[in-house]
């Protein structure tokens, strides 16, 4: 398709959404004007216009899956007969299913931690310093990166040529110029998925930092300014006056970090697919579903379970909220 | 502040200089391999194009068809490098066995007795006293030195190469509604939940919040089986831009409405009040107050979604057909990365370009972009 | 008057017949029906830059009917097809590069039966063409027994590639026996040579060259009927016998000073990048064990026969099992029952839809009528050659097994083997994983 067609498809789209909303108000306020209706029905009828688009896309592209993939994880292979507990049982006690959760468990331990701690320790020492905003962008690009284009990155970082062969990868390099032995980093059973962790970490720090930069402005500085003149040190001032301040924010950061980690797909299936003992849940998941003529049964209980891991911090978010409401 | 140049001041800029160098490494090393040339991008590191090294190399010399005879001698003589790029030549050799056992002005003697002389700068003269019967030439290894070249020969193959301009556009034509839309669509679901009242309205929020975690892969199959029926049912292709569109909204319906929903309940009530006093509609405040008032945050939201639709790889490959007129951009790296095992001038230099509207598009965005992120989840 | 007759008709018969006879053979180009407008999607795994030598072939067809035919390529042709056929919108023609993925993919229904007549075609047309009609014969969801694909493009695996002009350096003699491969193995590393580059990497489908290996193995080690066995796992993964043909390739990928990189360079180094090793100066390795599609990888400007070639890759000489040959093939499928569709399967019969693929390189085929002059090298007509006569030729093994094994976990077995783990546990893994996936 050339470019103008696809322009006027794009076009087309776009309008249809904006004229639904603008034509279905005027509408209703003309509608209204014309029978006098109160302003309690105008305002339930405008309310359904406000969130039908959205509530029909949130049903159906995410509600519906979330329902039928809890069915699918009843049945079969071909979604045709029904199997009772058969896949959880099988899940249980397949090894590849624990040590999923085994690294998914190392994943969500490590990566929110050190993308806050760092994002935390960089914002402060980028606030204080003239090009603090050059670092900042620097650090913040690996967010911009696909992570198909962050595989590729890596690769020059992580590849692996014979001891005596010239290395291509920078890891590699620093290793034999300091006269050590070459490894294939992706293959080292259980330190390759802290090498596929760095990779995350990389890229979310940025999150972090972006965040918490902001928030730091929020902190008054009176406060700041009375504790340097007590004679306070920049280290003591961090422990007990930032971090205390921003107690709200490192937990946000790290919720929303933990919820990307916990869908951790791409890097993974990009680097390894999972071989040499990386695999984690959605990746098996994805092995399951689209592999070898797929068995749905088996990928919905997947599924599922990268969904249950994820109720704790969704329940701690409400409670969140609902204190926020309160306050 | 006052800005002492102090030691905890000076250490603090040394380890900022530390990140910053540890996290553009790997980027820096990505752009600099593009820049190679392609012959030596998988034989030699990244940081060795900025010195002169030395390579090794094997060149073919011509065989009987090119000789012609000369006081009762038949010669060969021609360049070995053709028309490669010519290099200094330091050392050569003729069998796989000894690389460089000649030095340039030797003359290297081979088992039929015939010689062979060389110059630095590629010019051989073979030289035998019967007629070559051969129409193989004779290997020759040469060990020449590289000196630092760069080039965008690779940025013009990749370019032009078919497929990639236009995975190109159909990714820009994926990606702009997929962000327009979701803004549209959650602008007015998010004012609802924050200025609205309505029965469940609370359970909605609850909903679309423990949406957020449903992971995406979930979606795929029942999704897609739907585009099927539903095309079946119309008459028309279930693989479609529509259909992605609406896949991407689907799928950024609930951080969008929730980064939104933070924003606007951040908006003063008094504002609100006063517009409803005034007699204006849901509709009218939304349009003339709440929406001028929240452009930093869509800007930042437009800039989230389109990072993440112009970096999606799964959505494109199940939405989307992989012919030419509808692949992505990504999907069009993955084929190279995957096809292109040993082209790794491709593999960088698709890499970069593929960043390269993400990139743009952040730096220049990046003040509206930290203004709207933060804005509600900071407290003050 | 009646002997007049006699002849006549004779010759009339004869006639007759001879136009029979050549309706099996056809005009030298393809014409076919006039179907403008038409629309064929075609899903693929080939990628650049055989795709583009497809898409040539394509428009042969598309100049020849007018119909619009699409093809679009993808290393994840198996996650692809599994999706679209679970989703119900499957291309019109499915490019499988494992029969086992097919069969699998056939009994949940995606795929629709071939005509009667493209079978004709096949069997008209094919050298050893039960082989091949046996091998695209999968059950329906019914347990039925039914024809669903075409071979076409097919390579010969039991080959090893090596640089002349390196042995001749060397004083090598090419091996005819595994015997004397394995001796001229550990010559070459008494020369202070390395012997054999092997590369696994393959992203999604890392381990299948390991695969390629067991299976030349196990055809020289045992008669046929234990592969046969073994392919259907009428023979477990774990029999001892297995076992011995993967310790038989550790033999080799394990030895640090037999494969080039180390051992633990066998599983992170792209089958495509290995064989470069041949090329280097100085060289890194002397061989290297591959089908006959690896050529497309080797780097530019190198000519077959003068810098590379290859030979045999020899069976044992005191085992009396024959010169076994290894091979592979894609095979077209049909998901839908359209004229067009039918059209091209039909065309690919044809020998100008080989031919044309032929003059680019990087194909084979087992059709009887093509032209050889065609094929882009001597070398490619020496490997049709073997194709054609070939007496003991076995299609390979893990594209055979089911996708879960076949383009699973053998795949992966085989690169946790070269990571250390022992062949026992790997092949007992395999052989769980077997029986978990009925």
């Amino acid at each position: 398709m050339n470019i103008f067609s696809l322009a006027l498809i794009v076009l087309v789209g776009i309008l249809c959404f904006v004229l639904f909303f603008h034509l279905s108000n005027l509408i209703l306020d003309y509608y209204g004007r014309v029978n006098k209706k109160g302003y309690a029905f105008e305002n339930s009828i405008r309310v359904i216009i406000f969130i039908a688009p959205a509530f029909i896309v949130l049903f159906v592209f995410i509600i519906y899956p979330v329902f039928e993939t809890i069915r699918l994880s009843f049945y079969d292979k071909i979604g045709r007969d029904f199997v009772g507990w058969h896949n959880y049982i099988w899940a249980i006690k397949d090894p590849d299913f624990r040590r999923s959760i085994v690294n998914n468990l190392g994943w969500l331990l490590i990566v929110p931690t050190l993308s806050t701690f760092f994002g935390l320790v960089i914002a402060n020492l980028a606030d204080r310093i003239w090009w603090g905003t050059i670092a900042k962008s620097i650090i913040f690009m690996p967010m911009a990166i696909s992570f198909v284009g962050a595989g590729v990155i890596w690769k020059f970082i992580y590849d692996y040529r014979g001891p005596g062969d010239d290395q291509i990868g920078l890891l590699n390099a620093i290793t034999t110029s300091l006269g050590f032995e070459p490894q294939a980093w992706l293959t080292i059973p259980i330190w390759n998925n802290l090498f596929l962790m760095a990779i995350m970490i990389w890229i979310q720090t940025g999150l972090a930092l972006v965040i918490f930069s902001a928030a730091l402005r929020s902190i008054p500085s009176e406060t700041l300014d009375a504790a340097r003149i007590d004679g306070a040190s920049e280290l003591k001032i961090f422990w007990s006056i930032i971090i205390p301040y921003l107690q709200q924010t490192i937990l946000v950061i790290w919720t929303i970090i933990t919820i990307l980690v916990l869908k951790v797909f791409d890097i993974i299936y990009a680097m390894t697919n999972g071989q040499w003992q990386t695999e984690v849940l959605a990746n098996l998941m994805y092995d399951w579903m689209f592999r070898g003529g797929g068995d749905s049964g088996r990928g919905s209980v997947l599924a599922f379970c990268i969904m249950i891991g994820v109720i704790p911090i969704l329940v701690w978010n409400l409670y969140q909220h609902k204190k926020d409401q309160q306050s | 502040m006052t800005k002492k140049l102090t030691f905890t001041s000076i250490l603090a800029q040394i380890l900022l200089l530390l990140f910053v160098v540890a996290w553009i490494a790997p980027t820096f090393g990505l752009f600099i391999s593009s820049l190679r040339d392609k012959d030596v991008l998988a034989i030699s590191g990244w940081w060795t194009s900025f010195i002169t090294t030395e390579v090794n190399e094997i060149y073919r010399t011509k065989g009987m068809e090119a000789q012609f005879e000369k006081d009762g001698y038949f010669y060969i003589e021609d360049n070995l490098f053709g028309n490669k790029k010519p290099k200094e030549i330091s050392s050569f050799g003729i069998t796989s066995k000894n690389i460089n056992e000649y030095k340039i002005g030797d003359t290297a003697l081979f088992k039929d007795e015939s010689e062979i002389t060389l110059k630095n700068d590629g010019n051989y003269s073979w030289k035998s006293k019967e007629k070559f019967k051969k129409k193989k030439g004779k290997r020759i290894f040469i060990t020449a030195s590289s000196p630092p070249s760069f080039t965008f020969e690779n940025y013009k193959e990749v370019l032009f190469k078919e497929g990639l301009g236009q995975a190109f556009i159909n990714t820009f034509a994926v990606a702009i509604p997929s962000t327009l839309i979701p803004l549209i669509i959650c602008s007015f679901f998010a004012y609802s939940l924050t200025w609205m009242n309505f029965f469940g309205r609370d359970l909605l929020l609850a909903t679309v919040i423990a949406s957020l975690v449903v992971p995406l892969q979930m979606s795929l199959i029942p999704i897609l089986s739907l585009y099927n029926d539903f095309g079946a049912l119309f008459g028309v292709a279930a693989k479609s831009y529509p259909g992605i569109w609406m896949a991407h909204t689907g799928f950024g319906l609930a951080s969008t409405t929730f980064l939104l929903w933070n924003f606007l309940k951040s908006l003063p009530n008094e504002m609100m009040e006063a517009a409803r006093v005034d007699g204006a509609t849901h509709y009218d405040t939304f349009i003339k107050i709440v929406v001028p008032l929240s452009i930093p945050a869509f800007a930042s939201i437009f800039i989230l979604q389109f990072l993440w639709v112009w970096n999606d790889l799964l959505v494109g490959l199940v939405f989307l057909d992989k012919n030419p007129s509808e692949i992505i951009l990504t999907a069009k790296l993955k084929e190279l990365l995957g096809s292109r095992g040993e082209n790794w001038e491709i593999l960088t230099t698709g890499a970069f370009i593929s960043m390269s509207v993400p990139l743009l598009i952040f730096f220049s965005l990046q003040r509206y972009f930290i203004r709207g992120l933060v804005a509600g989840s900071v407290k003050g | 008057m009646k002997l007049l007759n006699t002849i006549v008709g004779i010759l009339t018969l004869s006639l007759f017949t001879s136009n029979f006879a050549n309706a099996g053979s056809h005009a030298y180009t393809y014409s076919g029906p006039d179907i403008s407008g038409e629309k064929i999607t075609i899903l693929g795994p080939w990628l650049a830059p055989e795709d583009e030598s497809f898409r040539d072939v394509i428009s042969i067809f598309e100049n020849a009917t007018g119909a619009v035919v699409e093809y679009g390529g993808s290393d994840e042709f198996e996650q692809i097809i599994n999706i679209d056929c679970q989703a119900g919108s499957p291309p019109d023609i499915a490019v499988f590069p494992q029969p086992g993925l097919a069969a699998n993919i056939a009994a949940t229904g995606c795929l629709t039966s071939l005509t009667p007549d493209v079978k004709d075609l096949v069997s008209k047309n094919y050298a050893s063409a039960d082989s091949w009609i046996n091998l695209s014969t999968y059950d329906d969801p019914y347990g039925a027994s039914t024809f669903y694909g075409v071979f076409y493009r097919v390579n010969v695996k039991s080959l090893v590639w090596y640089s002349p002009d390196n042995f001749e350096d060397n004083g090598y003699e090419v091996p005819t026996t595994m015997e004397g491969l394995l001796a001229l193995t550990d010559q070459m590393v008494a020369d202070g040579n390395t012997p054999w580059c092997i590369g696994l990497g393959s992203g999604g489908a890392t381990g299948w060259p390991a695969t390629d290996w067991m299976e030349d193995i196990m055809l020289r080690t045992h008669l046929p009927g234990a592969y046969d066995a073994w392919v259907s796992n009428d023979m477990k993964f774990n029999d001892p016998r297995v076992i011995e043909a993967m310790d038989f390739f550790g033999s080799i990928a394990l030895n640090d000073s037999y494969v080039n990189g180390g051992s633990k360079a066998v599983a992170t180094t792209d089958f495509r990048d290995s064989p470069n090793g041949l090329f280097t100066s100085p060289a890194e390795c002397m061989m290297h064990r591959q089908a006959s599609f690896i050529p497309a990888f080797f780097p530019e400007g190198l000519e077959a026969g003068v810098d590379y070639d290859f030979f045999y890759f020899p069976a044992y000489a005191d085992k009396d099992l024959g010169k076994p040959v290894l091979g592979g093939g894609t095979v077209l499928t049909a998901t839908n029952d359209k004229g067009a569709t039918n059209e091209f399967m039909k065309f690919l019969l044809h020998p100008e839809a080989h031919e044309r693929f032929m003059e680019k390189g990087g194909f084979l085929t087992p059709h009887k009528f093509v032209d050889t002059s065609k094929y882009a090298s001597d070398t490619f007509r020496g490997l049709h050659e073997i194709l054609q006569n070939a007496t003991t030729f076995r299609f390979d093994g893990s594209d055979l097994m089911p996708g879960w094994v076949g383009a699973g976990s053998f795949w992966t077995g085989m690169v946790d083997y070269t990571n250390g783990k022992s062949a026992k546990e790997v092949a007992d893994a395999i052989q769980a994983s077997w029986e978990a996936g009925q």
